[in-house]
């Protein structure tokens, strides 16, 4: 009779263990899908990628952080902060801090303090219209240090806000800026302004000829000039980076579909030369340049329709390879030694980083 | 077997709670000979005849009664399992129709009169498409979705800026306004700046067709991020959509879909269709979009035979 008890409780004690087990082995087969990214600094770069020359800053989650010599470090904390851009003299940063209603622009130096804000875009203390506040993104400043180009949501029409294009004197109130690109209506407008020694190369959001909004790259040289379009809109094109030589620029391009394309093309300072694909099969943003012109840095997905990571596509990918001089000794009929394709570098793998953040490597 | 039962409670209760929801059809109904009387089959044979759903999205935060929303997105889903061909038609919200309840209206209005079975019947009398199914999906349904499944990839086609955004998520206030920003390309969004991207008009030329364009964009993003999911998903993802979704499709008829849901993976055999100008035109009773039937009714057809 003992026994039976005995045997009930050991059944009862056998059965909560393996139920037990059971729910929790269940609970660690989840998929990995809605894991949260970690942080840059948590997990940095994978023991074998290579490290990436001089210094890349990059955002996730409102923080900035910069990565050098294969580590990350945290710059500011996870406050808002995006779209970073390098000044000319290398050693300070413009950055964006966003606000739930407003966004203003900083100029911070290179461990991430905040020396200046540049912009006051939060709405008068006594204007109670949510629509007093303004947006500014994309901050560039000029070659020559003097001039703070960036997207602003200005002039305004009612419903329809849409970014325009501005350039103002490094630290003076908008009042003394100049509206540079007349933005299409009800479109989104212009982002993304690159000063170029000739002008300025902008994206400009419009509906294209099958009523699609789409991107398109514009330059132009003149204030409240639209200028003339550089690619097409079918191409449905954004997010310019002109290389270190200033002979050749990345964008993204879409094709007007969910999928994007790494396009590069020659730039003589007044047009882009035939376009050359080189990451095809990937989600691709935020192309940018090596200063050392090694290579292209960009974010794309880790894993299908995943958080953004950081990658690396190598010059020898895209570029054209040397001739090789004739070796006086070599054979006329030796074959060419086969060379294997040069593919991208997945820097890092648990990331999130933010795609609608230009990099900024210098 | 305790363990696996009480780990997939939560999913089944819910999987029990929202599928094979009964529709009640408006009475009288000129379109009721279109429904079968008993639209669930007990069976979970594979599917392999076409069918139609339509999808219903509804703002029912605080604003509205919970069973008097409207449907801000309509969205008329084609499958054809033999050639995996998927056809979606956005219906303009303000779309001025007959309404199966009686009288006319903006067609948003049909499930706020009369539940699903009223909004499934008003599209089938006024497009002449015989629909088997229903799914409905509230706005923070949507939201927590996107969250549970860990965001979707989306290549927002332009900038989305609004001024004059609801703030009828999380406020105190669900009548007062946020700024929104959805800046423009490749990017992964969370739930609620999906949210933001599908449902923000006020900066669109096209209004509710860019919205439309939008809403499809963000379906078939999460749909290439649920094949990503293992069945140990369910339970965190029936948490997240808890009272936030109805079906008429029975459970057994779920079970034999998702393994064709997962075979569809050529984005080119997706269509969209949209109601842009001349098959509609603003200026209707009341702020409505006037149909222009002659020319609705046939492409209807060609993609919903």
């Amino acid at each position: 009779m003992i026994a039976r008890y005995v045997l009930g409780a050991f059944l009862a004690v056998v059965m909560l263990v393996f139920g037990t087990t059971t729910y929790v082995f269940l609970g660690t087969r989840t998929s990995h899908v809605a894991e949260i990214p970690q942080k840059p600094t948590v997990a940095t770069p994978r023991a074998q990628a290579f490290s990436m020359s001089g210094t890349l800053y990059i955002i996730q989650n409102g923080a900035l952080y910069s990565l050098s010599a294969g580590r990350f470090h945290q710059l500011t904390p996870e406050a808002g902060w995006t779209m970073p851009s390098l000044l000319p003299n290398g050693t300070q940063l413009v950055a964006v801090k966003r606000y739930p209603t407003f966004s203003d622009v900083y100029i911070l130096n290179r461990f991430g303090q905040p020396t200046k804000r540049l912009t006051s875009n939060i709405a008068p203390a006594r204007n109670t219209d949510i629509g007093a506040n303004h947006w500014s993104f994309y901050p560039r400043v000029s070659a020559d240090g003097k001039t703070l180009w960036m997207s602003y949501d200005q002039p305004k029409f009612g419903y329809d806000v849409v970014m325009s294009i501005w350039a103002l004197p490094i630290g003076a109130p908008i009042r003394q800026g100049k509206l540079w690109t007349n933005a299409a209506d009800y479109s989104g407008g212009d982002v993304q302004p690159i000063p170029v020694r000739t002008g300025m190369i902008y994206t400009k959001y419009t509906y294209g000829p099958d009523n699609k909004l789409v991107g398109q790259l514009w330059f132009t040289n003149k204030a409240y000039s639209a200028g003339r379009a550089l690619t097409t809109p079918g191409e449905d094109c954004r997010s310019p980076a002109v290389s270190p030589s200033g002979t050749q620029i990345a964008m993204i391009c879409t094709y007007e579909k969910q999928i994007s394309y790494l396009m590069i093309a020659s730039w003589n300072g007044a047009t882009l030369g035939a376009r050359k694909g080189i990451i095809t099969n990937q989600l691709v943003a935020q192309p940018v340049w090596a200063p050392d012109g090694s290579g292209i840095a960009y974010l794309a997905p880790g894993a299908p329709a995943g958080p953004f990571q950081l990658w690396f596509l190598p010059k020898a990918a895209y570029a054209p390879a040397p001739t090789p001089s004739p070796s006086p000794d070599a054979s006329p009929s030796a074959s060419p030694t086969p060379v294997a394709p040069v593919k991208p570098v997945q820097v890092t793998t648990n990331n999130g980083f933010d795609a609608t953040s230009p990099l900024a490597w210098g | 077997m305790a363990g696996g039962l009480a780990y997939f409670l939560p999913a089944a209760q819910l999987a029990i709670e929202s599928t094979g929801q009964v529709i009640t059809l408006p009475t009288p109904s000129p379109t009721a000979v279109l429904f079968s009387p008993t639209p669930n089959s007990p069976s979970a044979a594979p599917v392999t005849g076409a069918f139609t759903v339509l999808l219903l999205g509804s703002d029912d935060d605080s604003k509205f009664s919970a069973d008097h929303v409207l449907t801000q997105s309509m969205i008329l889903v084609r499958v054809v399992p033999s050639t995996k061909q998927v056809t979606m038609l956005s219906i303009p919200r303000d779309l001025y129709v007959h309404l199966s309840t009686g009288g006319s209206g903006k067609i948003d209005g049909a499930y706020s009169y009369g539940g699903p079975g009223a909004a499934m019947a008003t599209v089938s009398q006024d497009f002449g498409v015989r629909i088997d199914d229903y799914i409905w999906v509230g706005l923070l349904g949507l939201v927590k979705l996107i969250d549970a499944i860990g965001g979707i990839d989306v290549v927002t086609s332009h900038p989305v800026i609004d001024d004059y955004y609801p703030s009828d998520i999380y406020s105190r206030d669900p009548y007062s306004y946020e700024r929104v920003a959805v800046l423009a390309g490749p990017q992964h969004l969370d739930g609620i700046h999906a949210m933001q991207y599908v449902r923000s008009r006020h900066g669109d030329l096209q209004s509710d067709f860019g919205r439309s364009q939008r809403q499809q964009q963000v379906l078939m993003a999460i749909r290439l991020k649920a094949k990503q999911l293992s069945p140990e998903d369910l339970p965190a993802l029936s948490a997240a959509l808890g009272g936030e979704l109805k079906t008429s499709i029975g459970l057994s008829k779920v079970a034999a879909l998702l393994p064709l849901a997962a075979s569809f993976d050529n984005p080119d055999q997706i269509n969209q269709v949209f109601l842009l100008p001349p098959y509609t035109h603003g200026g209707g009773p009341g702020g409505s979009v006037t149909a222009n039937w002659g020319l609705i009714l046939p492409l209807v057809h060609q993609y919903f035979p």
